[in-house]
């Protein structure tokens, strides 16, 4: 068996890591599973595309690759935007939907309905705007280099895991150190009593919908870099970001991340064990092997 | 002439807007004042303190906290006015540590007070001091009552209002909450108790307000209603003496 596929596990896995921890926070405290949260990488994708290309024709130089990468500068200027631009779009949706499902007392399934809705049409606007043929940041070609125990990896996939490992560490500092963390918590918990205790309630969920947010535009942004970008980014991930989310235990921000990173790996086994056809179904036998057999997860707290 | 501490007007409550479950309730509380609202099962008792709380949805009438109303004000906003309310169940974070309980309450005061008011909480209650990192789920229940009345006194509340603060409680355990309760309301807070423990209820309280079908039905002190048997078998579903009851 190549080892080469604990590379391409782990730069896959980061990405449905940091996607699954929207989906995780989301989950634990607006209690729904939100199922546009796929497009909210897609946007974040195209987002930064949009903006990128905006500043390489403002200035030619911004687009000269920076060091080993295969991008110059007008990426991660774009992305800084495309992070913000991307949470204001999850606070319009929920302004615009969600928000008075929930004002109206609406069940749960009434909002997983919707968000499938909310999916299907920032899909279709995303291939309205800007076509379903892939996109790139860059033409550059990028070369992997050996980085020993018979693996290769190219700067930007090593970036990438870089990049989510820091906001990983800073989103757990944030839920464990901060008192905009300890409110998340709180409302996961009790949101009736967090309201008694203080807590500005509907504060906490717009920060969750822009944190969430901002971190699946960073996987966005990745998948983009590292694969293609298409308008089907996110949603061709929504199964492996549900299946970490739920392996890591909802609401557990590390526990997104390793899950993450075992879904990878275990797809990427998975192509060389199976065959690639068989890749999309480890999520689904995950997902399943964890609902029966431990239902909150890894690091989740029981019922 | 002083005004109350708390006050409602014509108060009307409840989940649903055409299921009143609070009828109209006018009740006045005096500053320093150790009030316990009784009644039967569903009276509405609970309702009427989530209501004050901004749990429940006041339909019409109005709260004030002394001079100020308070009525349409967020349930978040009302601690820091001087409102706090610890519920009968799920009244602490049990996923969180006690210390964390306790800063996640200090956030409505401002930056540079609150590690002096949690510590000054550490000395009042110094079985939490003495563990401040445990998860609080993990505390008695005597306990996690203790850690809900510290959270609610981090603001230093004009009105503290507990529903069934005893419930779940072993004899003894609610003789040290009740000890605890008469510590807080002579330090001069305005003390708000929904009771089904009459007896105890009734030997700490000054005044006893009884709650029947979401409406004020008596009101006296409450060293009189503790030997009244036609208010205990009216009001308190027994024919034994208030005095007598569990």
């Amino acid at each position: 068996m190549n080892p080469q596929f604990l590379m391409d596990g782990l730069v896959a896995g980061a990405m449905i890591g940091l996607g699954a921890i929207g989906v995780t926070l989301t989950y634990s405290i607006l209690r729904f599973a939100n199922f546009a949260h796929g497009e909210m990488l897609s946007w974040g994708a195209y987002l930064a595309l949009a903006v990128s290309g905006g500043l390489g024709l403002l200035s030619t130089s911004l687009t000269k690759p920076i060091g080993p990468f295969s991008f110059g500068w007008s990426l991660p200027l774009a992305a800084v935007v495309a992070i913000l631009l991307t949470g204001l779009l999850a606070l319009a949706v929920d302004a615009v939907l969600f928000g008075r499902l929930r004002a109206r007392g609406g069940a749960i399934i009434i909002l997983v309905m919707a968000s499938f809705g909310a999916s299907l049409a920032l899909r279709s606007l995303l291939e309205f705007i800007f076509t379903s043929k892939p996109a790139y940041y860059t033409k550059a070609l990028q070369i992997a280099v050996k980085i020993g125990g018979g693996l290769r990896a190219t700067p930007d996939q090593l970036l990438s895991l870089g990049l989510s490992l820091v906001a990983v560490v800073a989103i757990h500092l944030l839920m464990t150190r901060t008192d905009i963390g300890r409110s998340m918590r709180a409302v996961s918990e009790n949101p009736a009593l967090a309201g008694i205790a203080g807590v500005d309630v509907r504060r906490v969920i717009r920060v969750v919908w822009f944190v969430g947010a901002a971190l699946a535009c960073i996987a966005g942004i990745m998948t983009g870099l590292l694969v293609q970008i298409r308008p089907y980014l996110g949603h061709d991930l929504l199964l492996p970001l549900f299946a970490a989310a739920i392996l890591g235990g909802i609401g557990s921000v590390p526990g997104a991340m390793i899950a993450g990173l075992i879904v990878g790996l275990s797809e990427a086994a998975a192509v060389q064990i199976v065959g690639a056809e068989w890749r999309a179904a480890v999520s689904f036998v995950i997902l399943v092997a964890v609902l029966l057999l431990r239902p909150r997860g890894l690091f989740g707290r029981a019922a | 002439m002083t005004a109350p501490a708390l006050e409602t007007r014509a108060l009307v409550a409840g989940y649903e807007p055409d299921l009143p479950i609070v009828r109209g309730v006018d009740l006045s509380v005096a500053p320093g004042e150790l009030l316990v609202l009784l009644g039967p099962n569903g009276a509405g008792k609970s309702t009427f303190v989530k209501a004050i709380a901004g749990v429940v949805p006041i339909h019409s009438g109005s709260v004030l906290l002394g001079e100020r109303e308070i009525t349409r004000v967020a349930s978040h906003r009302k601690i820091a006015e001087g409102l706090a309310f610890v519920p009968q169940t799920e009244n602490i974070f049990a996923t969180l540590t006690i210390h964390e309980n306790l800063q996640l309450a200090a956030v409505v005061l401002p930056k540079a007070q609150r590690s002096d008011r949690i510590a000054a909480l550490y000395r009042r209650f110094p079985d939490l001091a003495s563990k401040p990192s445990r998860l609080a789920g993990a505390l008695s229940g005597g306990q996690r009552q203790m850690l809900a009345v510290a959270r609610a006194l981090i603001v230093d509340p004009s009105v503290l209002i507990l529903d069934e603060p005893s419930a779940g409680l072993s004899p003894k355990i609610v003789g040290e909450v009740f000890s605890m309760l008469k510590e807080i309301n002579a330090g001069g807070v305005t003390v708000i108790l929904v009771e089904q423990n009459v007896k105890a209820a009734l030997a700490i309280a000054s005044r006893a307000v009884i709650l029947v079908e979401g409406q004020i039905r008596h009101e006296g002190e409450a060293s009189s209603l503790l030997g009244d048997p036609l208010i205990a078998k009216l009001y308190l579903g027994t024919t034994k003496q208030a005095s007598e009851a569990p």
